[in-house]
C-alpha cells in the first residue's frame, strides 16, 4: 500500500532524484528470509508534555474595539451589498409583472376584438330579420312612423302641445 | 515589490545564488519551488490566452451567444386593418388564431403523434404522418401541422399537452355580415404564406390594410420568462377603411335583387344606389353572391365573386334614351313639348327598317321618353347629329371607367365616331351598339339629380385607423355636363315616365320619383341572334325636388320588361333608402303598396322580336285614406276627379285654386293624391286620363 508518505518520499527524496544512494532502500534485501523494512520505520514520534500553566494572556484593551469595528466594518458591507442588489431584485420583480400585464392586456384586446366580431355577428341585418320574422314583426306602413320634432325630445310622449 | 522581486529570483535565479543554493544544501527546496512557480504561471498565461480569446477576437461570437441565452426577438403581429359601412358597423375585421406546429426532431414517435394529431385535428392521418417522417429525416426543426385552427381545436390540443407542439398565432380574416357586400368588401387569400386581398376592396386598398410587422427584444430570465421588453421595430397596424355604404340599405338591395333575379328566373342581376350630389355610394349588390368566409376550393365557381355592377358590362338599351333627350335639350332646339314623328312605329334608317313596339303617330318629346318610343329616340338623335350624341355620350362618361376605388371596373364599350355606321346613331340613341356598366348608368343618372354635373362615384369614405384621425378623402371636383335648367327639364321629364309612362311600377309613396325604364335583348353569339331574354333595367332617383339617392338596377336575362321587373326593386330599395336617410317627403301618403304596371314595353329592338303582351291596366283600387293622415292648416282635401273629363277637372281644380297636372285623354281614370287626402299648399294634383 502506497501511503501518502510513501508517494512523497519516492518524488522528493535524494535517492528519487537520483543524487543520494538509498539509505533505506525498500527494494527487497538480497536475503530473501530477513523481514522488510515498513514503510517509514524510521519515523518515530515523540510525546512532549508541555506545561501552560504559568503563560497568563496580557491584557489588550484595543482588542475588543478592534473585534467591534471588524463587526461594524462586516455589517456595513452587508447593508450596502444589499443597498445595490435590492433595486436590482425589484426591477426584475417589476419586469414580471410589466410583461404579466402587458400579456393580459393582449389577451384583453384579442377577447374584445373577439366580442366586436360576435357583436357583429349578431347584429347583422339578416338575423335581425330572421329574428323580426320569427316575432312577426312587420315594416311600419307608410305614414305610421311618427318623427316628432327635435325641440320635444326623443322620447313618444302623447303630451298635448301648447 | 518584494513578493515580485522574490519570485522572479526564483525563476531566474542569478549564478551566485545557484552558487550559494549548491553550497547550502537549499537546491532541492528551491527547485520544487521554482516548479510550482512555473506551472502557476503557465496555468496563468493559459488563462490570459482564453480571456484574450473570448474577450477581444471571438467577441462577437460569445456575445451573439450570450444574448440569444437571456434575449429573444418576439415578432408583433400588425392586425390587418378593418373595412366598416359608413356608420363605422365592421364588414371585415381580422383576429388572431393558433395555428398548431410541431418540432419533428422531438417527436418520440410519429405513429402516436400522427394519430393524436389527425384525430383532434381532423386531418387525415397517412398524409400527415408522411409529412411528420419526412420532416425527421430530413432534420427539421419546424413543420405547420394545420393553421388557424378553431379555439375548440387549439383547446384540445393543448390539453393533450404534448412537448412536441407548439401554438403560433397567426391573424385571420372574418366578415362578420357574411354574403353583405361580398363583392364590394371582396376577400383574401393566402398568398405566399400570407394573407392577401384577392377581389374587392381588399384587394384595391390592399397596401393601406395590410401594416407591417413589428418586432420586440425581450430579455429572458434562466426560464425564458420575460423580464423586460424594448421594441426593436414598431408595428405599424393595416389602416381602417371607412366604405360609403349603408349596411342597411346594402342588405335590402341585396335582398330585393335576390328576389327579383329569383322570382324572374334571370340569370344574374346588379344594382347601385348612390347619392347623386356627393356620388358615395350607398349600396352597390350583385346577384349571385358568395360568403368571403369560405375560402376558394379547387373546382369553385368563381363567377359568384365578380362585382357585375362594375365588371359586367352590357346594352343598357331604353335607359340610354335619357342621354340622347340630354343631348337634345342641351344642343338643339328641341323642347319637352315638341311633337316628334313617330311614324307610326316603323322607320327606315338608311335602308335598314326599325319598328317600334308601338304604333305611336307623333308623341311630344316628355312622350318619346315615358312611353320610351324607339322611333321618337331616333328622330331625337338624328335631330343631334353624330358628333353631338358622341360628345355627350363622353361626357356623361361612358366609354371609361368612373375611377371608384374597386378593382376590375370595366370601361365599357363607346366605338369611336369613325367606326360609326349610318345606322348606329339609330341604335346608338335607343342604347343599342353600346355597353355600359351598372355603376356607370348611375353616374349617368346622378347628372339631372344634380342639377347637371357629373360626379366621381366613391366607395371609400375615410381611411384612417382612430376615429379622432380619420381624414375625410377629398371629393373631386365636379363636371358640369347640363345647364340647371335643362337639368330640371329633364329631371322633369323623367319624373313623367314614373308619373305616366313605362316606369309606374316604379312609383313611391310620399316620395316623387324619376327614372326610366329599360330592356335591351340579349345576343345570342352562338346563334347570331337576340334572343327573347332581356336585360331589364331601371334608372332612377329620388325625391324629385330634391333627389338624395339615385339606383340603378340591372336584371340579366328577365324574360320581362325593365318597368314590369326591374322598378318594383327600384320602388322597394329607394322606398326604404330614403326611410333610413329620414329624407322628408315631398309628396303625400296614399298608402298605395303596389302601383299597376301600366304599359311597361320599352324594347328597342322590336324589329327582331315580337313582344308580348301586356296586361290591360286594371281599375284602381279605391283610394283608402291613411289612418294618420293629418290634415295641416292651410292644407286643403283633395276632390275627387274621378270620372270627369278634363274640362270639369280644370273647373273645378280653378275654382278651388288647385293646380293639376294631367296625362292623357278622355276620362279621369286615377289621381294622385287620392280623394279626401290632404293636399299641402302649393302641391299639384296629378291625374291620369284614359278614354
Amino acid at each position: 500500500m502506497a501511503t501518502l508518505a510513501t508517494i512523497f518520499s519516492r518524488i522528493f527524496s535524494p535517492a528519487a532524484a537520483g543524487e543520494v544512494p538509498a539509505a533505506h532502500s525498500l527494494e527487497a534485501p538480497e536475503d530473501l528470509f530477513l523481514v522488510r523494512a515498513f514503510p517509514n520505520e524510521d519515523v518515530y514520534f515523540l510525546v512532549k508534555e508541555i506545561d501552560n500553566s504559568r503563560v497568563v494572556r496580557e491584557a489588550d484593551p484595543v482588542a475588543p474595539k478592534r473585534c467591534w469595528k471588524m463587526i461594524a466594518a462586516g455589517g456595513a458591507a452587508v447593508a450596502l451589498l444589499v443597498l445595490l442588489l435590492v433595486p436590482s431584485a425589484y426591477s426584475r420583480l417589476t419586469g414580471y409583472q410589466i410583461q404579466a400585464l402587458m400579456a393580459q392586456r393582449q389577451q384583453l384586446l384579442n377577447e374584445r376584438a373577439a366580442l366586436d366580431l360576435e357583436e357583429a355577428r349578431l347584429l347583422s341585418p339578416e338575423r335581425l330579420e330572421e329574428l323580426a320574422k320569427m316575432q312577426e314583426f312587420i315594416d311600419p306602413a307608410p305614414g305610421s312612423v311618427i318623427y316628432l320634432p327635435p325641440a320635444l325630445g326623443s322620447l313618444a310622449l302623447n303630451l298635448p302641445q301648447k | 515589490m518584494a513578493i515580485w522581486d522574490s519570485i522572479l529570483a526564483l525563476l531566474f535565479p542569478s549564478r551566485e545564488d545557484r552558487l550559494l543554493e549548491a553550497g547550502w544544501g537549499e537546491e532541492r527546496s528551491k527547485r520544487r519551488l521554482r516548479l510550482l512557480v512555473w506551472l502557476f504561471v503557465g496555468w496563468a498565461v493559459l488563462i490570459f490566452y482564453h480571456l484574450v480569446k473570448f474577450q477581444v477576437a471571438e467577441h462577437h461570437v460569445y456575445r451573439r451567444l450570450a444574448v440569444s441565452q437571456h434575449q429573444k426577438l418576439v415578432e408583433i403581429n400588425a392586425p390587418r386593418g378593418m373595412i366598416l359601412d359608413r356608420n363605422l358597423k365592421p364588414l371585415a375585421m381580422s383576429l388572431p388564431v393558433d395555428s398548431v406546429c410541431v418540432n419533428p426532431q422531438k417527436i418520440p414517435d410519429v405513429a402516436v403523434a400522427a394519430d393524436i394529431l389527425s384525430s383532434v385535428l381532423d386531418l387525415d392521418r397517412d398524409q400527415l404522418m408522411a409529412k411528420l417522417l419526412a420532416a425527421k429525416v430530413m432534420q427539421k426543426g419546424f413543420l405547420w401541422v394545420k393553421r388557424k385552427v378553431s379555439d375548440e381545436e387549439a383547446a384540445r390540443v393543448r390539453s393533450y399537452k404534448l412537448p412536441y407542439v407548439e401554438f403560433r398565432k397567426e391573424s385571420h380574416r372574418f366578415y362578420p355580415k357574411g354574403r353583405l357586400a361580398a363583392q364590394l368588401v371582396g376577400a383574401v387569400g393566402v398568398i405566399e404564406d400570407e394573407e392577401r386581398g384577392v377581389v374587392g376592396l381588399e384587394s384595391y386598398f390592399e397596401e393601406e390594410l395590410q401594416g407591417r410587422p413589428g418586432a420586440v427584444r425581450m430579455v429572458t430570465d434562466s426560464r425564458q420568462r420575460g423580464v423586460d421588453a424594448t421594441v426593436d421595430i414598431e408595428p405599424v397596424a393595416g389602416a381602417d377603411i371607412v366604405s360609403t355604404i349603408d349596411e342597411r340599405i346594402q342588405f335590402i338591395a341585396e335582398r330585393e335583387l335576390a328576389r327579383a333575379v329569383t322570382a324572374n328566373h334571370c340569370r344574374s342581376g346588379s344594382l347601385v344606389a348612390m347619392n347623386p350630389v356627393n356620388g358615395e355610394i350607398l349600396a352597390m349588390a350583385s346577384y349571385p353572391t358568395f360568403d368571403p368566409n369560405v375560402p376558394v376550393r379547387k373546382g369553385d365557381n368563381l363567377a359568384p365573386r365578380l362585382n357585375l355592377a362594375i365588371s359586367a358590362p352590357f346594352e343598357p338599351g331604353s335607359v340610354f334614351k335619357v342621354i340622347t333627350v340630354a343631348a337634345a335639350l342641351e344642343r338643339t332646339n328641341l323642347k319637352p313639348t315638341t311633337v316628334i314623328p313617330c311614324g307610326n312605329g316603323v322607320i327606315n334608317l338608311f335602308g335598314r327598317v326599325i319598328h317600334d313596339h308601338d304604333p305611336y303617330g307623333a308623341l311630344s318629346m316628355t312622350d318619346v321618353l315615358a312611353k320610351s318610343s324607339n322611333i321618337g329616340a331616333i328622330q331625337v338623335g338624328l335631330k343631334v347629329g353624330e358628333p353631338a350624341l358622341y360628345d355627350y355620350i363622353l361626357r356623361f362618361g361612358f366609354g371609361r371607367p368612373t375611377g371608384v376605388e374597386l378593382p376590375a371596373e370595366s370601361a365599357g364599350t363607346v366605338r369611336r365616331l369613325k367606326s360609326w355606321t349610318k345606322s348606329s346613331i339609330g341604335s346608338v340613341a335607343m342604347g343599342h351598339e353600346i355597353s355600359t356598366t351598372t355603376l356607370q348608368l348611375a353616374q349617368a343618372c346622378a347628372v339631372p339629380a344634380n342639377g347637371g354635373f357629373l360626379v366621381k362615384p366613391k366607395i371609400v369614405l375615410r381611411r384612417g385607423r382612430a376615429e379622432p384621425s380619420y381624414q375625410p378623402a377629398a371629393h373631386e371636383k365636379p363636371v358640369r355636363v347640363l345647364s340647371p335648367e335643362n337639368a330640371m327639364t329633364l329631371r322633369r321629364m323623367m319624373e313623367e315616365v314614373v308619373l305616366t309612362g313605362t316606369g309606374k311600377k316604379a312609383r313611391l309613396d310620399g316620395y316623387r320619383a324619376a327614372g326610366k325604364t329599360g330592356s335591351a335583348q340579349i345576343f345570342d353569339f352562338e346563334t347570331h341572334t337576340y334572343t327573347h331574354r332581356y336585360n331589364a333595367s331601371f334608372m332612377g332617383f329620388a325625391p324629385v325636388t330634391n333627389p338624395q339617392i339615385v339606383v340603378v338596377v340591372t336584371l340579366n336575362g328577365a324574360s320581362l320588361y325593365g318597368g314590369a321587373v326591374a322598378a318594383p326593386v327600384f320602388r322597394e330599395v329607394a322606398g326604404a333608402a330614403l326611410r333610413l336617410l329620414d329624407v322628408p317627403r315631398d309628396a303625400s301618403l296614399t298608402g298605395e303598396q303596389e302601383p299597376e304596371a301600366g304599359n311597361t314595353n320599352d324594347l328597342p329592338a322590336a324589329e327582331i322580336a315580337q313582344e308580348p303582351e301586356e296586361p290591360m291596366l286594371q281599375p284602381a283600387p279605391a283610394p283608402q285614406i291613411p289612418a294618420r293622415t293629418v290634415i295641416r292648416a292651410g292644407a286643403q282635401v283633395t276632390p275627387d276627379f274621378r270620372g270627369k273629363p278634363l274640362r270639369a277637372v280644370l273647373e273645378t281644380a280653378s275654382a278651388s285654386g288647385i293646380q293639376v297636372s294631367f296625362a292623357g285623354s278622355g276620362m279621369v281614370r286615377r289621381q294622385r293624391p287620392a280623394p279626401g287626402e290632404a293636399l299641402p299648399p302649393g302641391e299639384k294634383v296629378y291625374v291620369e286620363l284614359e278614354r
